[in-house]
């Protein structure tokens, strides 16, 4: 059956962040404020053109109906949806849903996070102190409980199936280090080798420290609206090309009961988001693969076809995913090295690539002169990138994919 | 409502009204390891699910199965974030497909369990260093209190199903 596709009829119009930081010393109200505010300016909106808001959280941040009035912003929609990674690209969905029913013209989508200060990603401090019950019982009374522990099953399997090492998944670390020193926002700015990651200390095998994320306080926020609209804009349009949003397999819950636990949501995914870009992997000049860890970028990438199942390894730790490579994967540096986001950021960065106006240290950047020079503290600019994509990941059973281009 | 058990600095918590866990639990207590089986089809599931995932009716029964299985992943954890771990570390969290029910209904489905590997004792974390994929498990359960157990999995003599596979380090 074929898709139904709205194909290049909705943009990207504006993107905006704070620092990223590990003590922003202010509330998550505060900083989404001032993501959107960037947001809005980076589009050349005023705040009464954009009528939706939508955000998403884990019972840590502050609602949409707080944020948008102390920009002025009246609201004709707006909704905050639970979730994590993966929600990015589900709720430009749901953004662009909204605005082609007629409920509302220009959304702004957030997501601010106290993710170091407040509120950890592990379950330690608040959330470590409530009583273990219900589906948390199949897991947590073994000292199961942060995202890794959950992940690495599924990690470990995968390099029982099909050779899998340590080291090729460490390059995805490597890579994003080179692109996050040409990154000024970057938390860690410094390049790392693939000895640095296997050399740094466990923390639940397959995973060692440096295969692992940074958390990080920060907002995010990205503008949708039709593509009508975005043409009489400031900023060159982004094109949504296809969209899928929070696709999973057969179990979400209890991810590792189901299949083959090595298989993740974009075997599911890509067939629904390329068949609605009508284009395949060849055809996408750029990737932004969720990097909670090395290794979901790997299993991403592998899962919607970038190289054959199995042969993800080979794939990430062959150079192509680095600047300068044929097909770089988050040349922000992602969340394992600019800052942890649950996923906008990995859009915002895409976004600026195919405007040529990526935020890296070239004098003329924001005029898309760039010298392509990617060693240490210059350019990140991919060279005239047409189509990006970037593939979100909740958990191994839940994930989001979003195909733009220029 | 009974009292939570208190396990290495955690609450346990299964109320009266725990539809899913509560006979789960006190037949652990009992030293059985029960799952649901749908009355329609006869599959087993796990954890306790209130329609079964194969034909979706809402009838069941808990059957007994053996314990005895397959690790088929693991990981170990050297970095506990749960305080009541930090003294266990490093140790090794197990996948375990049970022998009933492999690959039915399709070749790449089973009933898998988690449970740490622990000596024959039910309490005694195993060394992590015995922890490999391929490797053969039985069930054996660590009490907590007089209304409940944790199903715990440790090691047996029988010889290992398929490749014999650990992290290499």
């Amino acid at each position: 059956m074929a898709m139904k596709t709205l194909k290049d009829k909705y943009c990207i119009v504006g993107v905006g962040e704070t620092e990223y930081s590990r003590g922003s010393g202010r509330t998550t109200r505060a900083m989404a404020v001032e993501a959107m505010r960037k947001a809005i300016l980076d589009a050349g909106l005023r705040a009464s053109d954009v009528d939706g808001v939508l955000d998403y959280q884990g019972g840590d941040s502050t609602f949409a109906n707080h944020v948008a009035p102390d920009l002025g912003i009246r609201l004709n929609f707006y909704m905050d949806v639970m979730g994590g990674g993966s929600s990015t690209e589900a709720l430009i969905g749901l953004a662009m849903g909204a605005i082609e029913t007629g409920m509302c013209n220009t959304v702004a989508i957030y997501r601010s996070m106290n993710g170091y200060s407040e509120f950890r990603i592990g379950g330690t401090g608040a959330r470590a102190a409530q009583p273990v019950r219900g589906m948390d019982l199949a897991q947590v009374p073994f000292g199961m409980r942060s995202a890794g522990q959950t992940f690495a099953f599924t990690f470990m399997r995968h390099m029982y199936e099909y050779g899998t090492t340590s080291e090729q998944v460490a390059h995805v670390k490597v890579a994003h280090s080179k692109h996050a020193s040409n990154n000024p926002k970057a938390i860690q700015k410094e390049r790392v080798t693939v000895q640095d990651v296997v050399g740094s200390r466990w923390i639940v095998k397959p995973l060692h420290l440096l295969d692992c994320c940074l958390e990080t306080d920060n907002a995010t926020c990205v503008i949708v609206t039709t593509a009508e609209r975005a043409r009489d804009l400031k900023a060159r349009p982004v094109y949504i090309m296809g969209v899928a949003g929070r696709v999973s397999k057969p179990r979400v819950d209890y991810h590792w009961v189901h299949g083959p636990i090595s298989r993740v949501a974009g075997y599911y995914a890509k067939d629904i988001v390329f068949g609605q870009a009508g284009i395949g992997p060849e055809d996408v000049d750029v990737t932004g693969s969720y990097d909670a860890f090395t290794f979901t970028t790997m299993l991403q990438l592998e899962e919607y076809g970038f190289c054959k199942k199995g042969e993800g390894g080979a794939y990430v730790s062959s150079g192509i995913i680095e600047l300068g490579g044929k097909r770089p994967n988050n040349t922000s540096g992602g969340h394992l090295c600019e800052g942890y986001t649950h996923g906008m950021s990995m859009v915002i960065e895409n976004v600026r690539q195919l405007r040529g106006t990526v935020d890296d240290t070239c004098p003329g950047a924001a005029e898309g002169k760039h010298s392509y020079d990617y060693s240490v503290g210059k350019c990140r600019q991919v060279r005239d990138p047409e189509i990006t994509m970037n593939l979100g990941w909740a958990m191994p059973a839940t994930g989001s994919a979003l195909i733009m281009r220029r | 409502m009974p009292q939570p058990v208190t396990y290495r600095g955690m609450s346990l918590i299964v109320p009266d009204n725990d539809s899913e866990w509560k006979e789960y639990y006190a037949n652990a207590r009992q030293h059985r390891l029960t799952l649901r089986a749908c009355k329609a089809c006869g599959l087993m599931r796990y954890p306790a699910m209130h329609a079964c995932p194969w034909c979706m009716d809402l009838g069941w029964t808990w059957k007994e199965v053996s314990g005895r299985g397959t690790i088929y992943s693991y990981e170990t954890v050297v970095h506990a974030i749960q305080p009541g771990f930090k003294d266990a570390t490093p140790y090794a969290v197990v996948l375990v497909e049970l022998d009933e029910q492999r690959g039915k209904p399709t070749a790449d489905e089973a009933l898998r369990i988690i449970g740490n590997l622990v000596k024959p004792d039910a309490v005694t974390f195993e060394d992590a260093k015995e922890v490999a994929i391929g490797r053969r498990v039985r069930v054996v359960f660590q009490d907590l209190g007089e209304s409940m157990a944790l199903p715990q999995f440790t090691l047996t003599d029988e010889p290992p199903q398929g490749r014999v596979w650990q992290l290499p380090e």
